[in-house]
């Protein structure tokens, strides 16, 4: 299918370095259509919509805010912890979207796997079904992201 | 029939990029606005060639306003007020900018296009920053996220700054950052040291400047900063102080006690330092200089989780909860806070628990 000038020019944003380090897209060489449409099938798969797992990463920032930069219980099989630097993080769709620069870090108890996500990651999961391509430094894989988070 | 939908979208196409060429050479034949004066708090007029925009044109005239994003229009940094001859509000500018100051003509200076004269007020301050070009003298690690960047003045060779204040560093192209941008770090240096400025960056995964200064900047390379910025300071009052600041927060407080033990100033302070970790504490040394030089300094250092090996005998839990140990009344002090929103939020509302007033509260946020 042929793109239209405005996927083109969303694809060239995501794939510079104009608004993160590296880009969104890393060193996938899938576009990103098919970034959020292979994404999507896993998430599907498994049971989950976009919106219960974007409302699930926001509920853990949110008790991780708490903690003012420290480790905090989240709940019986989470701990999290959220980091704030200067600055904040534009939403690389042509919309205005402005989100601070907040990193949350969340490892569960019994395995301690460790998943990490910006307030811009949930704005990009739940509206945009996009977890960014792999490679890039704040990639999501998403069938990890459900084991960790649910 | 296939031959005919190709020979339609060809033909489509070409009247587009026709037309998309006859603007951009009707732009710069046309859109030409020849000269246009900028008159700068009614005390000073610069001319300059119309049609770019109005950040560009002060920074080309060396008038330095604080933007993080090179004149992208994503940062809202570059607030100054035009009186005359901005035109209107953009849909650009809005999410920016508050009600009151749409009321009282604050304007985006990346996104104002200077197409005739202009009256702008810049607060006299920024007249003082301006750029300097630096050499990479010393980069040292503070933790596994935090370094502390030594940079020596080449050009001009001095700066003269108010402790609490910030700069900006210039984060150049290079492999994972696409374009030019500045980013705001407060200074941590001793100020009477004018040949070297020195800054403490914590880094942030993704982070375009960040990344470059742990991944890229080496000691020796050149750095270009611009700057002082910034209205945190230390009053002139005799209040006993309160400052509380974790990890890169620590700069400007370290700067300000400087700057006490340089004027001999004898005003009672403790400093909250908190932490995740025991291995998260550094500059320890330094405190501890500062405890035996400053007439009555004290260095508390907080941490939330303490590891079983870690033989930690001092302060534990959030830091906010160490200042309400530790302080039965604050109505007398002075508090002065650097750090995240959620810490400084925090800190003022058990601060006002503590029964101090708002006007004694003085932050550096990073937002």
């Amino acid at each position: 299918m042929k793109e239209s000038p405005q996927t083109r020019k969303l694809e060239q944003i995501l794939r510079s370095s104009k608004l993160v380090a590296g880009g969104f897209m890393g060193d996938d060489s899938r576009s990103f259509n098919e970034v959020i449409y292979a994404d999507a099938s896993q998430v599907s798969k498994l049971g989950y919509t976009m919106e219960e797992i974007a409302a699930r990463m926001q509920e853990i920032t949110d008790t991780a805010k708490t903690g003012l930069g420290n480790w905090i219980k989240v709940d019986d099989k989470l701990q999290a912890v959220a980091d704030e630097a200067k600055g904040s993080l534009i939403c690389p769709w042509p919309h205005s979207g402005r989100y601070v620069k907040r990193i949350t870090t969340v490892q569960r108890y019994n395995s301690g796997e460790t998943i990490r996500w910006s307030e811009l990651n949930i704005h990009l999961i739940a509206e945009h079904g996009f977890f960014e391509g792999r490679g890039a430094a704040f990639r999501i894989e998403p069938v990890k992201l459900i084991n960790v988070i649910f | 029939m296939v031959l005919e939908i190709l020979v339609a979208v060809i033909v489509v196409s070409s009247i587009g990029t026709g037309l998309a060429a006859l603007l951009s050479i009707c732009e710069h034949f046309l859109a030409n606005y020849g000269p246009c004066q900028i008159n700068i708090n009614d005390e000073r007029n610069i001319t300059v060639k119309g049609g770019k925009d109005l950040l560009s044109m002060l920074v080309a005239e060396k008038i330095f306003i604080p933007s993080a994003c090179g004149g992208r229009g994503t940062c809202g940094l570059c607030k100054l007020k035009v009186l005359e001859g901005a035109g209107p509000l953009l849909p650009t500018e809005e999410p920016y900018l508050e009600k009151d100051e749409r009321e009282s003509n604050i304007r985006l200076a990346c996104q104002v296009k200077v197409r005739n004269d202009l009256s702008i007020d810049i607060p006299p301050e920024l007249f003082a920053a301006r750029e300097y070009i630096c050499k990479c003298a010393e980069i040292a690690d503070l933790t596994h996220d935090i370094k502390q960047f030594r940079f020596e003045l080449v050009e001009p060779k001095e700066i003269d700054y108010i402790p609490g204040q910030y700069l900006q560093l210039l984060t150049p192209v290079y492999k994972k950052g696409g374009e030019e941008v500045y980013r705001a770090y407060s200074i941590s240096s001793d100020p009477s040291e004018k040949h070297n400025i020195e800054t403490i960056i914590r880094l942030v995964p993704g982070g375009i400047c960040t990344t470059y200064c742990f991944e890229y900047l080496k000691v020796g390379d050149e750095v270009r900063i611009n700057g002082p910025y910034g209205d945190f300071r230390l009053s002139e009052t005799d209040a006993p102080i309160v400052f509380i600041a974790g990890g890169s927060g620590m700069a400007p407080i370290k700067c300000i006690l400087h700057y006490m033990k340089n004027t001999a100033n004898n005003r009672k302070a403790t400093y909250y330092f908190g932490a995740n970790k025991v291995n998260e504490l550094f500059l320890l040394d330094q405190m501890k200089e500062f405890e035996s030089d400053l007439a009555d300094f004290r260095f508390v250092p907080v941490v939330a989780g303490p590891g079983e090996n870690e033989n930690w005998d001092g302060e534990v839990g959030l830091v906010t909860e160490a200042v309400r140990r530790d302080l039965a009344n604050a109505s007398e002090y002075e508090a002065y806070l650097c750090g995240s929103p959620g810490m400084i939020d925090a800190a003022i509302k058990v601060l006002a628990e503590l029964g101090m007033k708002e006007e004694r509260i003085f932050f550096d946020k990073f937002e």
